[in-house]
């Protein structure tokens, strides 16, 4: 049965190639019918090695190169339940991407479907592997493919551009990465994860240690797209298409964290694990600046998917909260929160690639109320939005409730207000485009200039039949993506496999044992966590109140009376202003920021660490 | 930002990092001093379990041979992407490039080239492509292998455009079969992994007999793979050369007037 584990990456990089070799002479509907159904393949060994990784440990050595005597020879992949979950979850939001894409996006050959298998399995090698070296090759392959997918639209000139700064900063996420595990490999001459955390755990961890540490954390932040790492992504996420926009959101930026969470449990929690309230403490402010500031940025923007793109970031800082109070019960809670959200996001940028098919503009002020006639689009839509406000009894509130009660317990009660925050201002932004846009609510407005988009499309229309009607196999993905974030709130046992999961993966002493040495290290047994409380139905209802007041505060804003005296309002304005223009779209910008934050990052880790 | 305040700001984060990153390096073994047991081990056993003379080889596409494929993927995704990315001219290619035969007919590349250039490029076509199978098929014996004997074929092209024409070099390698090529390269890697699991049991198991040191065949199904890569890699590089050659000759229309 563990051989499913390698086939869940081979199945869609050999179908990648079957379908780059046969693009001259295998039909468009052929490559989406393979593309789809390989996609489909992959997430269900991917299921199946999740149900399996809940009893115990799945180690599966490559070519059969077992270790010997606590040295490990050849590549193996460490399945915990985590792990294999988010596999699944890529590998279901590439599926409802390539759902969506049927009837969207004029495709030359089979490439498009070829980047988006390879795309997966990159994702999903990445998810399972237990060797650092080739977790960094499954970062480059997915990055790569990334990179092409969101230049993908290069008729026109923000794609490129968003291209490219992704590539760069990202090249040198990989490049800092590949720094940090050569480091790593000149102090233990290992490159399996579980003898690297083995062999740093012998020793006192020095200079070296918190220099690697820096370089691979920073490395996957920039892919996680943490402030100050975080510039590259609203020009990135803003120009690709959006079947690829719901998997860069949903699934992409999450997998930076993950990468985090495994070194840190995996190589360094041996080394470092006296000083675990430093650590918690540097990842929880990290987090709380994420998870606000681009909040803020979200609700300034009318351009839809950059709105969104800034959710993405937000969520990013909430999730970096969950999983760096470093406690089982917070990094599953975080693992429901970050599936549900990621589920609902995705149905977000759907919605928005439908809006975009049927009127040729994704600008809030250009809608206004041009989708009067798409009701079923705009209550999908701000159901959405009010998901995302974490309303119960989705996913995003059992997530949210699970993580506030593991921070309480860990003495940081305050971030509940960053959670209630972030995700109300969020929720709200996209509850008032929602108005405007399906309901022609609030005063015509004029977006500015320089936030423009061109009203171009990428979507096959055929004639003007098509801008008519949304094809069904547009609505089936939003259908979908809303369900599963729903279904994360209410299975039953999910949240107790979640924190079980959780704890076997931060179990570093049975995961040396389970990889080095073939024990069978079972999943520890944990009670289930108690429902949510009166509290914390309190706070789910505060932020989907909060989203709606705020998108009503903004949608009527000159009926309101003035609450905020004009002077405060301006300075506010100013402030947000500035605050956005540092997005400037020049990617030096974007590097000095980068290095700057390796700089912040490093000097905390080695005052605190050591 | 202004160029000022982004010097200003990258200034000292750079000091930063760097200290950081020297700080790091001090803590590596001095020079010669270096014990890692992964290597030592590889070192001592590559040899008598792999009959491949070549340890490089045996560890990059056995005992880690899992890596060599994410890393093949990585060749083949990039030109994938610069496919995509470049794809916009195609249409416009197409339509270009009778003119510019034309063009090139009279007084295009060939009174630019010399004779000797010409009589010593097609010379030098053989032997590059024989010393590039030579390299791909060798992997196992000496350094070499599928990725460094790709390039040496792909270099071939290069050959044939230097010497000739840019339509002569078209004409030997039609884009279809190049992409073709590199598929089926990519494509072949995995699936003599997937043979591993299905005759040896283990994706990625070696199923062939190791042979005997120092022959031709030894290392099992290393030199399969070494094919596979020099394949995807020969066609991956064939393709990139194309592409860019193709963006700066025919739609900037650089080759009439360099």
């Amino acid at each position: 049965m563990n051989h499913l584990a390698p086939l869940a990456v081979a199945v869609p990089i050999i179908a990648a190639g079957v379908l780059a070799a046969t693009a001259s002479v295998a039909s468009r509907r052929l490559a989406d019918i393979v593309a789809v159904l390989t996609a489909a393949a992959s997430t269900t060994l991917c299921a199946i090695l999740l149900a399996h990784s809940g009893h115990h440990q799945v180690v599966y050595w490559f070519g059969g190169w077992q270790p010997r005597s606590g040295i490990a020879v050849g590549i193996a992949f460490a399945v915990d339940p985590l792990g294999a979950g988010l596999a699944t979850f890529a590998g279901l939001i590439v599926c409802v991407a390539l759902v969506f894409s049927w009837r969207h996006l004029e495709t030359i050959s089979h490439v498009y479907h070829a980047l988006m298998l390879v795309f997966l399995a990159g994702m999903v090698g990445f998810c399972l592997t237990g060797d650092l070296f080739n977790l960094f090759v499954f970062f480059e392959l997915l990055s790569t493919a990334a990179y092409a997918l969101v230049g993908y639209k290069i008729d026109q000139r923000a794609p490129l551009e968003g291209s490219l700064n992704f590539a760069i900063t990202n090249s040198l996420g990989a490049i800092m990465v590949l720094f940090g595990i050569s480091l790593l490999y000149g102090r233990t001459g290992a490159l399996n994860m579980a003898q690297i955390g083995h062999s740093l755990a012998q020793q006192p961890a020095d200079g070296l240690v918190v220099a690697a540490f820096t370089l691979l954390v920073a490395g996957f932040f920039i892919k996680a797209a943490v402030v100050p790492f975080h510039f590259w992504l609203a020009d990135a996420y803003s120009v690709a298409p959006t079947p690829v926009c719901a998997v860069l959101s949903a699934v992409m930026s999450e997998l930076g964290l993950y990468a985090v969470v495994r070194i840190w449990w995996s190589c360094f929690h041996g080394a470092f694990g006296d000083h675990e309230d430093a650590l918690r403490a540097i990842l929880v402010v990290a987090g709380t600046i994420t998870a606000l500031i681009p909040a803020v940025l979200c609700f300034a923007q009318t351009h839809l998917k950059r709105m969104l793109a800034y959710a993405t970031v937000s969520y990013i800082g909430l999730f970096l909260i969950g999983v760096g109070l470093l406690t089982h019960d917070a990094l599953g809670g975080t693992a429901v929160y970050l599936v549900a959200d990621g589920f609902v996001k995705a149905s977000l940028f759907v919605c928005v690639g439908i809006i975009q098919h049927r009127r040729a503009s994704v600008d809030e002020y250009r809608l206004h109320g041009r989708g009067r006639d798409m009701p079923f689009t705009g209550a999908m839509f701000a159901i959405g939005g009010l998901a995302l406000a974490s309303l119960p009894p989705f996913g995003t509130f059992l997530g949210k409730s699970l993580v506030e009660d593991a921070a309480v317990k860990e003495g940081y009660g305050w971030v509940i207000v960053v959670f209630i925050l972030a995700s109300a201002i969020t929720g709200a932004a996209v509850l008032r485009s929602a108005g405007r846009v399906f309901l022609g609510l609030g005063p015509e407005g004029e977006s500015e200039p320089a936030f423009e988009v061109d009203e171009e499309t990428e979507t096959e229309t055929g004639d003007d039949e098509g801008r008519r009607r949304t094809p069904f196999v547009m609505f089936l993905p939003v259908i979908a993506l809303l369900a599963g974030g729903l279904a994360m709130g209410l299975i039953p046992r999910l949240p107790q496999a979640a924190l079980r999961g959780a704890a076997a993966l931060q179990d570093q002493a049975a995961y040396v044992a389970a990889v080095l040495h073939g024990a069978a290290g079972s999943v520890p047994h944990l009670p289930a966590p108690p429902p949510p409380t009166g509290l914390d139905y309190l706070y789910g209802a505060l932020s989907s109140v909060g989203a709606l007041v705020l998108a009503a505060a903004a949608l009527f804003r000159e009926r309101l009376p003035a609450l905020v005296p004009r002077p405060v309002a301006n300075g506010a304005g100013a402030a947000v202003r500035a605050v956005r223009e540092l997005n400037s779209g020049r990617v030096g910008d974007y590097v000095a920021w980068i290095v700057a934050g390796v700089t912040v990052f490093g000097a905390a880790f080695s005052l605190t660490l050591l | 930002m202004s160029r000022r305040a982004r010097l200003w700001l990258l200034a000292p984060a750079l000091a930063g990092t760097m200290a950081l990153v020297v700080w790091g390096f001090t803590g590596l073994a001095d020079f010669g001093h270096f014990q890692g047991a992964y290597g030592n081990l590889l070192a001592k056993v590559a040899v008598p379990e792999r009959k491949a003379t070549d340890i490089v080889v045996s560890t990059t596409f056995d005992y880690r041979g899992f890596d060599t494929l994410g890393e093949e993927m990585i060749l083949f995704t990039a030109v994938l992407g610069l496919v995509v990315l470049l794809r916009e001219l195609r249409g416009e290619q197409e339509e270009e490039e009778e003119a510019h035969d034309d063009q090139e007919g009279h007084a295009g590349r060939e009174h630019r080239t010399s004779d000797a250039l010409r009589i010593f490029g097609f010379g030098m076509v053989g032997p590059t492509v024989v010393l590039g199978v030579y390299i791909v098929t060798h992997g196992t014996l000496t350094p070499g292998g599928g990725f460094q004997g790709g390039v040496v074929l792909a270099t071939a092209l290069l050959v044939v455009y230097l010497a000739g024409r840019y339509a002569a070099m078209r004409k030997v390698s039609p884009l279809p079969l190049l992409e073709a090529g590199e598929a089926t390269g990519a494509m072949a890697y995995g699936l003599i992994g997937l043979g591993g699991l299905i005759i040896a049991g283990m994706y990625m198991k070696n199923f062939i007999d190791p042979g005997t040191k120092g022959s031709l065949l030894s290392g099992g199904f290393i030199p399969l793979l070494n094919i596979a890569v020099g394949l995807e890699v020969a066609g991956a590089f064939s393709l990139a050369f194309q592409e860019f050659l193709d963006q700066t000759i025919l739609l900037r229309g650089d080759g009439g007037s360099e």
